[in-house]
């Protein structure tokens, strides 16, 4: 899967995407179409070049790093002319200056990485190229076929300039005729350079290719780098099996808190190859735990940071969610049954013992508790005889005793009447994990639809039905 | 002819033409064979799609723009492609118009060149800032005064006005109008503090109040005035229209009984799509126009021929034209 389509599929990845700060076009086409990568050492290699730039930020030479994105923000995507060079095509003078300011720009690039002594990525010396297009040596972004090509271009352009003047002085003077067999010369004679310039090329056409791909790589990493200090990201450790996160925080949510002063606070969690069951009371963060699991594992094997104080995360080749908030409803399904859909494909993939992620928000939330309940004992059977990673939120109680059960604090202290109402109820939450053998979950959406200050009848009702 | 000399004093100018074939192109090509002695750092460009062979309206002989070796232009990709002089390239844009990426180049030799550039005044705007990367000192605009353009020489610091015997074969005529357009260029500007808080507001008729307020007064366009009357004046009487002003609208205001009080607050001078008798009666009345953007007129040159070959008197032309505008009037046809 590519970045480009991982966009759409999973939330909160856009939201990252669009905070990075890419210098050029070539950067922002590089990171849509690389591709998320399975294996621990394509991992590790691109974090380590991350990493590189990330301890750069805030030291000595963190003067570079801007140095270096000033010069990519001049860079132009140029993938054209380096396709019609790489089909061994005349290029007009226009392709022959894009690529002669892009290999300018490059030489500036490489040269300032060379200033942070360890070799961050190859990219190639492209001065031998530089040659054929400066034959003047000017150093200087712009091109036309330079008298210094032909001595012979050189005494024809003269030519022209003297017959064009004598034509000002004398307009009566037949010379139009001598003119034009004069430009049609120099026309000749400019082609014949041209070809001879893109022959020349031709040769570097593989190196020129290889710097632009190279030159788009480098934006991304210090554009990762830069986010990932900005947000305070962390790399993290790649495991053979399971999953465990120090302080995650969804990063979206956590910047939109800030917007109004107020904090995130961020959660420990620890998975192994098995299910585990996630209870605790509504508005107690359960869904964004698993929004925040599945864009971590996206980040990681995309070749970001991860929003925690530390992780350690072993690779999966699939990402299964159902958090029940996309359109079925559009294919004609029922919520009940496009969730069935979505579960039916994670048993599938659990039986096979794929090596996946499942995250599930309250499995058969939509259909009656009883039949609902012996639905989530069931999945979760399966998950666990297949060693599934595999997560599922529930309210229902009665779940299987063999099973992991964490639990969200939730509104745990004391709390006094009328001291919470629905604008504060975050600031009482507490949203930490705590391991939980009972087999009854927390009872408490009376509670908080009362602090929510729904119809005070309903609640008064409804408490009168539980003791029946 | 000493309008060169005062072009010197500006970094953008423009030269427009009031209606085909009245001289703009001959205009344009004395001013830069002038400036091409000049130590200036000149560049050209133009609104939209220009210099073409011959007139495509007319049929009529039209002459190409001739660059001087040393001067910058800009052209779309598929006019520098049929340039026949060596030029040499300087920059290439990322945007895109009807005729491909603006070209930056250099003229290595003196040839005629067609010019065509960026269609719209925010991107005018942006080319002739950007012109300070290769130190240029005045940028040329072959401006158009169409109502089918978008863009509008007013973004220019400078103008000069072609006009002539194609818009009207009659002297006192001709030199009404043209007397209008140079009363529209004169409209007063605002003060620097509203005209930047008006140039981003893209769309739609808004009031300012006493407070200084901007408020969106929910009227698409003036062209729907009818419908919209009552609300126009519920915040105060100085009103910014995005669009153009018609007739309709001028007549409208006309009428209110604070006419004197009405301060209408337009782009620039080519939004006023009025006729003149309208537009004088509403001054007459003491109604205000007033711009955000404002350039100013340096000079007339005038084209006593017209493209089915009828030809004024020109000295009495110029005569009647200097006594009226008070400004430097030219002959094209004369200009060497």
């Amino acid at each position: 899967m590519k970045l480009r389509s991982a966009i759409s599929q999973v939330k909160g990845l856009q939201y990252i995407v669009e905070s990075l700060q890419l210098q050029s076009s070539l950067g922002k086409r590089y990171l849509l179409d690389m591709p998320m990568m399975y294996q621990a050492n394509e991992v590790n290699t691109e974090l380590d070049l991350v990493n590189f730039v990330y301890s750069v930020i805030g030291g000595r030479k963190s003067g570079l790093i801007s140095k270096i994105q000033t010069k990519l923000m001049q860079v132009r995507d140029i993938k054209g002319s380096v396709k019609n060079l790489k089909s061994n095509s005349i290029l007009d003078d226009i392709e022959l200056f894009e690529i002669k300011s892009f290999a300018l720009i490059s030489q500036e690039i490489l040269n300032l990485q060379n200033e942070f002594e360890v070799s961050l990525i190859e990219i190639p010396n492209l001065n031998q190229l530089i040659s054929i297009v400066d034959p003047e040596n000017n150093r200087i972004p712009s091109f036309y076929i330079y008298d210094a090509y032909s001595s012979e271009l050189a005494s024809v352009r003269k030519e022209i300039k003297e017959l064009k003047a004598s034509i000002k002085l004398d307009p009566e003077m037949d010379l139009d005729s001598s003119l034009e067999a004069l430009e049609n010369k120099s026309e000749e004679i400019e082609s014949e350079v041209r070809a001879q310039i893109c022959e020349k090329l031709y040769l570097h056409a593989n190196d020129l290719e290889k710097a632009l791909n190279q030159i788009a790589h480098l934006d991304v990493i210090v554009a990762k780098a830069l986010l990932a200090d900005h947000m305070a990201f962390t790399r993290a450790q790649i495991s053979d099996s399971g999953i465990e996160y120090k302080a995650m925080f969804h990063p979206q949510i956590k910047e939109t808190l800030a917007l109004s002063k107020r904090n995130f606070q961020a959660i420990d969690i620890k998975l192994s190859q098995e299910v585990c069951f996630i209870t605790g009371a509504n508005m107690a963060g359960k869904t964004v735990i698993l929004k925040t699991l599945a864009l971590c594992q996206y980040l990681l094997q995309f070749g970001f940071f991860v929003p925690a104080q530390s992780a350690s995360i072993s690779l999966v080749d699939r990402v299964l969610v159902s958090v029940g908030d996309d359109q079925s409803e559009q294919n004609g399904l029922s919520s009940f049954a496009s969730e069935m859909v979505k579960i039916n494909e994670m048993v599938e993939a659990s039986f096979k013992r794929e090596n996946i992620l499942v995250l599930v928000d309250e499995l058969a939330r939509t259909t009656n508790p009883t039949e609902g309940r012996a639905i989530v004992n069931a999945v979760a059977d399966i998950f666990n005889e297949n060693q599934t990673l595999s997560v599922i939120t529930t309210h229902y109680s009665g779940l299987n005793k063999a099973c992991r059960k964490l639990r969200v604090k939730g509104l745990d202290k004391e709390i006094k009447q009328g001291e919470i109402n629905k604008n504060n109820i975050n600031d009482y939450m507490d949203y930490s994990l705590i391991e939980d053998d009972a087999t009854k979950v927390p009872h408490e959406a009376l509670r908080i639809a009362g602090i929510l200050g729904i119809n005070q009848q309903i609640i008064e009702k409804a408490n009168k039905n539980l003791l029946n | 002819m000493p309008f060169i000399k005062e072009i010197e004093k500006y970094k953008s100018l423009s030269i427009v033409g009031l209606e085909k074939n009245t001289g703009k192109t001959e205009c344009l090509n004395y001013v830069l064979s002038r400036l091409s002695g000049s130590t200036k750092q000149i560049a050209l460009t133009s609104i939209g799609v220009d210099g073409e062979n011959t007139d495509a309206v007319t049929q009529t002989h039209k002459p190409e723009i001739e660059v001087y070796e040393g001067m910058i232009f800009v052209t779309s990709e598929l006019h520098y492609q049929k340039k026949k002089g060596v030029a040499e390239v300087l920059d290439v844009s990322t945007q895109s118009t009807s005729l491909g990426r603006l070209v930056t180049a250099k003229a290595k030799s003196s040839d005629k060149v067609m010019i065509s550039g960026p269609a719209n005044n925010a991107a005018i705007r942006d080319l002739i800032s950007q012109m300070n990367r290769f130190n240029v000192d005045i940028t040329l605009v072959d401006g158009a005064l169409s109502r089918k353009s978008l863009g509008s020489p007013a973004v220019t610091d400078a103008m000069i006005l072609a006009t002539g015997a194609a818009l009207s074969a009659n002297i006192p005529q001709l030199v009404y109008k043209t007397n209008y357009t140079y009363d529209l260029i004169s409209m007063k500007a605002v003060d620097e503090e509203t005209k930047e808080r008006l140039l981003p507001i893209q769309k739609g008729i808004w009031a300012i109040d006493d407070e200084e307020n901007l408020i969106d007064l929910g009227i698409e366009s003036v062209l729907l005035i009818e419908k919209a009357k009552d609300k126009l004046f519920k915040k105060g009487n100085r009103i910014f229209v995005n669009g153009a002003i018609t007739d309709k609208f001028l007549n409208f205001l006309k009428v209110q009984k604070q006419i004197k009080d009405i301060e209408i607050i337009i782009r620039d001078f080519t939004r006023v799509f009025a006729t003149p008798e309208t537009y004088y009666a509403f001054i007459k009345r003491g109604g205000q126009i007033k711009v955000l953007q404002k350039t100013k007129l340096i000079a007339v040159c005038i084209n006593p021929v017209s493209p089915d070959g009828y030809c004024l008197n020109s000295d009495e032309l110029k005569q009647a034209m200097e006594d009226k505008l008070k400004l430097p009037v030219y002959n094209v046809r004369e200009l060497v």
